[in-house]
């Protein structure tokens, strides 16, 4: 069917020379694949058994790192605050995304317009996007405090208190939500009308169409946004930290990217740093296999 | 007639109301943010905050957006920004659209193993490779060169676009391709010629995208650049936190300059995102 | 044939220059890392220019960091990148790390060879500080002390006295006290009556005051020591200023205004910080403000603050960088610097010209620097140092502001910075 098995019914040395050309093509990727992200890989597994601070050359330490590490409660509070942070903002960023989508998917007048508003904050760069939230959080001049001061609410100091600031980052990723939403709302529309009509005829309400005929379809999108969402929501903690709390206050924002940031080019100790990273990229990978293993059963479930 | 349509109205507005209210108040939380920003952006420097929401300051500075570049060269930031995303964009559409078409023309096996491959490279997570790219960046020479930040585009930037580009190239008849290569074409004249042309609607997509990634990075310059002259508009605001962190009105108007170009754009190309107005 | 020409033109030219017996100037390309405020990069500019117009053969580049933090960031990616500046600035509480990897060139036997200035011209207790391993590693610039900046206006509104030269800690406490109000009267303070940062670098010269010590042995360090009761007095007394006495903004407040931008705005009294600040503090238009000493308590105790010009191992063109650094802290050249009000000079002659401390320039009373310098520590020299600045500054930060008691975090500091001793 594809243009290179029809290719190879043409005389060999066209077809080869073809296929040497496509693999030519494909070069510039692989080789900035393997330079980029191969290499740094196996390295940043090497250095995880070392002791290296860039000045002198690294020296072995075995699995040592990894013991040290997880004696350091420092490293236990950041991976318990990533841990939290992905369990909280994952769930409610996907189904804010799937809220909206289903809120805005039809193809009304104005419809476009709260589209693009939803969509608004996910284009705002990373740094602005934490200045701008850490200016709303301002505890006393910001916004988001002088609305519940002026509705009689009790104020909370968000970033300030150890007790909010991790929810507060929290509230902020839920913003950002758009690539979410128009992955949903493209999926949502290549569902055929008829699925809808023949489920009404049946005599159906919303709730049921909803959870018969919707849900099942967009079942495999919303498996591959919750898998999406882990990764991104992981390492994304970095930079509203980095700006807006510097991890506090007293490590209560202190999430696993930054703490390997600090980690590495505030104390040049890039041995531990990737040890970190060896941890969190397992954890992450342990979560999505639960995720596909959780979901899995839940699509199988649907279809008997 | 008029009559006879007055109460149907009514119950129309009303339902449109109730189908409107919600949905405009939402979309109008995910607006406020940057309403704030703008209004903040305008106070004067040394006026005490206000105590209640403030929708435009009084008076009305305009000139924080002159003075920041007092502060630091901004010029020079917001210049070396443009110049990472002037390389880095048609580098990112040039590397994506050839290995896209490449996967797209291969052989079944080839095939599938690619695409597995660009999968799983979506799900690595960047930040694992901060520190050990740091390395080979200082022994390539690239670390505080433009280079340190153009260098993703080597690989497309993102997998997704190598992604973005092959399900385009998937969707065109084989003929189309089979035709021009009867006619001698070879794959570089096929893909200039041929594909491109049908893809535009991708690589503008894949344009915008790699844009914002690449206007938005913080993390390269932070890690890989060192002198002033190189510094991006990411650092440059940083910076601006770094010297008062709780000066607000420059902060926000940093926060301004970062986002403007990106939501102009957004706005050019937002129907390419399912979001465009006709519905 | 032409690259061959060209070589032996060069050795040619090469042989030609050094001439037996003649004198060579130290000439070519010098890089040099400053960082600071827009302020205080005007004074590296002024210095670079006087210096190459004194040396034409030398071409000084400069790179200035504006942000302090980016500024240590950036110093430790050069050196561990192994292409670092050739001169760089340095702060005492910084430079061991390097030292011990032998990544400094000592400057101990230039200073020797200098005809320019020799090691009695400084303020010894600026110079020793920078002794690594008995060898003297760069060349301090400044030994600027920690004092208390005060608000001028604001103590006249209030009518209250300004701070004398021999003020105690009671003295202090009952100052902020009167200046902190809530002007118009809903509720909120708007002037706070003194400003610092929670951190260890802050704390230490009450404890000294105090009698304590942060400490147990500034030559041979095994332990933190804000235990003893003398200390721990001390640590109690900085955090009530801001637990009890509110007369310090409380973490809410410091979130939403950072103290050091009330004090420029004219919303606090008193403000504590180095003479870093006075090149931004001159450009201040709205209030009139000048400089105290630390109150004292059962006796006068200062902190160093010093920074120095540093020699990179790497540097190439090492005799042209030390013909730099030799000027920069010849009197001509702290001169210079010294006007711009960035620092307290470390030549004790430019310390007492009217370079530094003349009248007409603010503060007034630039004297109190100097009184205090006899009374002037400094932390203990260590690579771990930075560690435990920055770990004890993090449970500080918890009694400042209230999170947790005075005792929970002292125990806390000790415990969690042993580690850092042991190394």
């Amino acid at each position: 069917m594809s243009g290179a098995s029809r290719s190879r019914a043409a005389p060999l040395r066209a077809g080869d020379k073809h296929r040497y050309g496509l693999w030519l093509m494909l070069t510039p990727f692989l080789v900035g694949t393997v330079v980029l992200v191969a290499v740094p890989a196996v390295l940043t597994f090497a250095l995880a058994f070392t002791e290296y601070d860039a000045l002198s050359p690294p020296t072995w330490r075995g699995v040592q790192n990894f013991f040290d590490i997880f004696h350091e409660r420092v490293f236990q509070i950041a991976l318990q605050n990533s841990a939290i942070f992905v369990a909280l903002a994952v769930p409610l960023r996907v189904l804010g995304a799937l809220s909206l989508a289903l809120l805005l998917q039809h193809r009304r007048r104005g419809y476009g317009v709260y589209r693009v508003a939803v969509f608004l904050p996910t284009v705002v760069p990373d740094i602005a996007y934490a200045l701008i939230w850490l200016w709303i959080f301002n505890p006393v001049f910001g916004p988001l405090n002088i609305v519940l001061g002026a509705l009689g609410v009790p104020q909370i100091a968000w970033l300030v208190d150890p007790d909010t600031a991790l929810y507060a980052i929290v509230i902020m990723s839920l913003f950002q939500i758009g690539e979410g939403f128009i992955l949903l709302l493209a999926a949502l529309r290549s569902i055929p009308p008829d699925y809808y009509a023949a489920g009404s005829l049946d005599g159906a309400g919303r709730w049921q169409l909803f959870r018969h005929v919707t849900l099942p379809l967009l079942a495999p999108w919303l498996v591959l946004l919750t898998v999406r969402d882990i990764i991104v929501t992981a390492q994304n903690t970095f930079t509203a930290p980095y700006l807006m709390t510097g991890g506090g206050p007293y490590y209560a924002t202190l999430f696993m990217p930054l703490l390997i940031y600090e980690e590495a080019f505030d104390r040049f100790r890039f041995g531990l740093g990737s040890a970190m990273m060896i941890v969190m990229f397992l954890s992450i990978g342990l979560l999505l296999y639960l995720v596909f293993v959780t979901m899995r059963g839940w699509g199988y479930e649907d279809d008997a | 007639m008029t009559r006879k349509r007055r109460p149907f109205t009514f119950s129309a507005s009303v339902a449109l109301v109730a189908q409107h209210a919600p949905r405009a108040a939402i979309a109008a939380l995910f607006v406020l943010p940057l309403i704030f920003v703008l209004s903040a952006s305008l106070r004067a420097p040394n006026q005490a905050p206000a105590r209640t929401i403030e929708w435009i300051p009084d008076p009305i500075s305009w000139s924080n957006y002159v003075r920041v570049f007092d502060f630091a060269p901004f010029g020079t930031y917001i210049g070396n920004s443009f110049l990472v995303v002037l390389i880095g964009v048609p580098l990112t559409a040039v590397v994506a659209s050839w290995a896209g078409f490449a996967m797209a023309q291969m052989g079944s096996t080839a095939r599938r193993n690619l695409l597995v491959f660009s999968v799983m490279l979506l799900m690595v997570p960047i930040t694992a490779l901060w520190l050990t790219r740091f390395v080979i960046f200082r022994y390539l020479g690239l670390v505080d060169t433009i280079g340190a930040l153009v260098a993703p585009a080597i690989m497309g930037t993102s997998p997704l676009f190598i992604l973005l580009y092959y399900w385009t190239f998937r969707r065109v008849p084989s003929e189309v391709f089979a035709a021009a290569r009867l006619d001698g074409a070879g794959n570089l004249q096929i893909w200039a010629i041929v594909a491109m042309p049908l893809a535009w609607p991708t690589t503008v997509a894949v344009s915008v995208l790699s844009f914002a990634l690449l206007w938005s990075d913080f993390i390269s310059p932070l890690i890989y650049l060192k002198s002033e002259q190189n510094y991006t508009l990411p650092v440059g605001v940083q910076l601006l936190q770094q010297m008062d962190s709780t000066n607000w009105p420059f902060l926000m108007v940093g926060a301004a300059l970062m986002t403007i170009p990106i939501i102009v754009m957004f706005f050019f190309i937002q129907r390419f995102f399912w979001l465009d107005s006709r519905g | 044939m032409q690259v061959i020409g060209k070589v032996l033109v060069g050795v040619l030219a090469s042989a030609a220059l050094a001439v037996p017996g003649a004198v060579q100037a130290a000439s070519g390309e010098v890089s040099f890392l400053t960082f600071g405020d827009p302020a205080e990069k005007a004074a590296y500019e002024d210095l670079v220019a006087a210096f190459e117009a004194a040396h034409p053969e030398i071409d000084i580049v400069i790179t200035h960091i504006p942000g302090q933090g980016n500024y240590r960031r950036r110093l430790a990616t050069d050196f561990a990148g192994g292409a670092p500046a050739d001169i760089v600035f340095i702060n005492y509480r910084r430079y061991a790390s390097l030292a011990a990897k032998k990544a400094l060139e000592p400057l101990g036997p230039y200073l020797e060879k200098s005809t320019v200035i020799s090691e009695s011209d400084f303020y010894e207790e600026t110079v020793t500080p920078f002794y690594w391993e008995g060898t003297l590693q760069c060349i301090p610039q400044n030994l600027s002390s920690l004092v208390v900046y005060y608000n001028q206006d604001i103590f006249d509104a209030a009518g209250v006295a300004y701070p004398s030269d021999d003020w105690t800690w009671d003295d202090l406490v009952e100052t902020a006290k009167a200046l902190t109000q809530d002007t118009d009267g809903d509720g909120n303070v708007d002037i706070y009556g003194l400003g610092t940062a929670p951190s260890i670098f802050r704390l230490a010269p009450f404890v000294w005051a105090a009698g304590g010590d942060i400490v147990d042995d500034h030559q041979n360090p095994t332990r933190l020591t804000l235990d003893t009761p003398e200390a721990r007095e001390a640590t109690e007394w900085f955090v009530d200023l801001q637990v009890k006495h509110k007369v310090v903004p409380d973490a809410i407040q410091e979130a939403a205004e950072k103290s050091e931008s009330r004090f420029l705005n004219g919303r606090m009294g008193m403000f504590l910080n180095s003479r870093r600040g006075v090149p931004t503090y001159r450009e201040i238009e709205g209030f009139v403000w000048d400089v105290a000493p630390l109150p004292m308590y059962r006796q006068r105790a200062g902190i160093l603050h010093s920074d120095a010009y540093c020699l990179a191992a790497t540097a190439e063109n090492k005799d042209a960088a030390w013909t730099f650094i030799e000027y920069a802290n010849s009197p001509e050249g702290q001169t210079i610097v010294a006007k711009t009000g960035r620092t307290v000079p470390s030549l004790k002659s430019v310390a007492e010209s009217t370079a530094f401390l003349d009248p007409a320039t603010r503060p007034s009373r630039a004297r109190v620097y100097l009184d205090y310098v006899p009374d002037i520590r400094g932390v203990p020299i260590m690579e771990t140092w930075v560690d435990i600045e920055s770990t004890v500054g993090k449970e500080l930060e918890r009694a400042f502001y209230g999170q947790a008691s005075v005792d929970e975090v002292i125990s806390e500091s000790i415990r969690r910075t042993q580690e850092y001793f042991q190394r």
